[in-house]
């Protein structure tokens, strides 16, 4: 049986399509992360299956049931805090506990493993609003812990954190995840979606592309990327670089562009010196793999990041 | 019975560590009791000061159930709202009426804590009621009938105001006006005819009526709230209230995007 299982579904506001026709299945296990940019139409698909939001057309089944008669299989972690910040953690786990129908003896014991387990059982009865970023997403993610719970909805969960707790909240996510749980992660940051076994790339309300981070680099970036950085942000500069780039993709970045070449190292020195001839100042190179933000650009020639414009 | 026990759970301690919650339903009550029983006391004969400082006690009472139903109730769903709870509960196997239900204890309680400190201040400052333990606890009754009706207008509130402050301004107008209006803070016999029907109708002012009339008389009550009619109309009103605050919770408050 599949954990999710998603077909055709749509959802509109208004005259505005927000998910157009996605098709989608996530098996028992499975560790799946969707990503797409800003308005691609994620977090609604996230909403649609914990049930919060309601969805126009097509079928959705979590573990074989309608989204609504399956709440007690799902934990869904949205994006912003949920917690009571009046309460202290072991507080408001025994409230989800309770939600859950855990009680009595059984529900403490339950909840200081999973203090334990989530490494906060010394801060345990400091109130959440005391907690760290980092410290209450892993409170959250200790909501997965309860029995029953078979797929896992994750909604940019790593958004305010810094690189280190972010890193922190992969190693426990993937040291506390059963074999039975399914995880579906939603992300816009490329870092995070390499931890999932599976990547799906939203775009426009549609999944445009589906495999292992390693597959779709290959199938669809896989070049080097070049990243140049420079004060000359202008069409000038971006019409010498469209030369040097596979395909004429020029990704703009804050600070500067990103091209793509097969041979990046030998490609670079050319690129520099072209600039420099026509003036333009380049304070910093880098020739990388691609990462799945580049796979997402070359495939939709749409920036993922707000701060990426082409 | 799990999960409403934990929403009580939830709810008091909240109302515990929420200072503003206890300034606004035990605080200020007192001290406007304690401000206006000193005011009364230069102005009215030392004969009628405890029959006047016990009314002022029941309005106190009053305003209170309304603070605990009215505005906190309400600013509890919005601040779930607000802090992604509600958003959190959505996706739980949990029935809005069962999260009502948990709520509404917890106000409960409160409410009835508030009650006995206020008019334990009420009594050391000199009021003074009589009445029968039958009276007693009839008195009870119609408090747990002010309440739901508090509770009703709450979830009408809270459902309805998306933000905390918007639901704190709304609830405080809606509580403080109608105080007013239905002769909580005002003497009954001076309010214009129409008031005294609202006054007779508005299940809060009413309950509180009932309240003063069974401990204090009719002429601290200023009519005869214990008609059949009368007992009737609060307690169907009452239960209306509350009946309109949970359908409206369950579809407003909990609706689906």
């Amino acid at each position: 049986m599949h954990s999710i299982y998603i077909k055709d579904l749509k959802k509109s506001y208004g005259n505005q399509k927000v998910l157009d026709g996605v098709d989608l299945v996530v098996e028992e296990g499975e560790f799946y992360a969707l990503m797409g940019p800003n308005g691609s139409g994620k977090s609604t698909l996230s909403s649609i299956m914990a049930s919060v939001t309601g969805f126009d057309s097509g079928t959705l089944e979590i573990c074989g049931k309608k989204p609504e008669q399956a709440r007690d299989v799902i934990a869904y972690i949205p994006q912003e805090n949920f917690s009571v910040p009046q309460l202290s953690g072991r507080e408001n786990l025994l409230y989800f506990a309770r939600i859950l129908g855990n009680r009595g003896a059984n529900a403490k014991v339950l909840i200081n493993r999973m203090l334990d387990k989530v490494g906060l059982t010394e801060d345990a009865d400091k109130q959440f609003s005391r907690y760290s970023g980092g410290m209450k997403k892993r409170l959250e993610l200790a909501t997965a812990l309860f029995p029953g719970v078979r797929v896992l909805i994750l909604d940019e969960p790593t958004t305010g954190l810094d690189p280190a707790a972010r890193r922190d909240f992969f190693a426990l996510l993937t040291n506390i995840k059963h074999d039975q749980t399914s995880i579906f992660l939603i992300t816009h940051l490329g870092t995070d979606a390499e931890a999932a076994s599976r990547v799906g790339l939203i775009h426009k309300g549609k999944i445009v592309a589906e495999g292992t981070p390693a597959a779709l680099r290959a199938q669809y970036a896989p070049e080097e990327a070049i990243t140049i950085e420079t004060p000359s942000l202008n069409s000038g500069c971006e019409s010498i670089l469209r030369g040097f780039s596979d395909g004429q993709k020029v990704a703009r970045l804050q600070n500067g562009y990103r091209i793509y070449a097969h041979d990046g190292g030998h490609v670079l020195p050319e690129v520099v010196k072209a600039l420099n001839q026509t003036g333009v100042t380049v304070n910093r190179t880098e020739v990388a793999k691609p990462t799945l933000e580049d796979v997402f650009f070359k495939l939709t020639e749409h920036p993922m990041q707000e701060a990426q414009v082409q | 019975m799990t999960q409403v026990f934990g929403t009580y759970a939830k709810t008091i301690r909240c109302f515990l560590r929420i200072r503003a919650i206890a300034i606004f339903t035990i605080l200020l009550p007192i001290f406007l009791l304690l401000i206006t029983s000193a005011t009364f006391s230069k102005s009215v004969s030392a004969s009628d000061l405890p029959l006047a400082k016990g009314v002022l006690t029941f309005a106190m009472v009053a305003f209170s159930v309304m603070m605990a139903g009215i505005l906190n109730l309400a600013g509890s769903i919005s601040r779930d709202r607000e802090t992604g709870l509600l958003t959190k509960l959505k996706s739980m196997p949990i029935k809005p009426w069962r999260d009502f239900l948990g709520r509404l204890m917890g106000t409960t309680l409160l409410s009835l804590v508030a009650a006995v400190l206020i008019i334990a201040v009420g009594l050391a400052f000199g009021a003074r009621f009589s009445g029968t333990i039958t009276n007693d606890l009839e008195v009870i009754g119609f408090l747990l009938l002010a309440i739901i009706s508090a509770a009703g207008i709450g979830l009408i509130i809270g459902s309805y105001t998306k933000l905390v402050m918007a639901t704190f301004l709304t609830a405080l107008a809606v509580s403080l006006v109608t105080a007013f209006i239905s002769g909580i803070f005002i003497q009954y016999e001076v309010l214009p005819t129409f008031l005294q029907g609202f006054s007779r109708f508005y299940p809060i002012s009413s309950a509180t009526s009932s309240s003063v009339y069974l401990l204090l008389g009719q002429t601290a009550a200023g009519y005869d709230p214990i008609t059949v009619v009368q007992v009737v109309a609060t307690v169907l009103i009452s239960v209306g209230l509350l009946a309109v605050g949970i359908t409206i919770y369950s579809k407003q408050g909990w609706k689906r995007d």
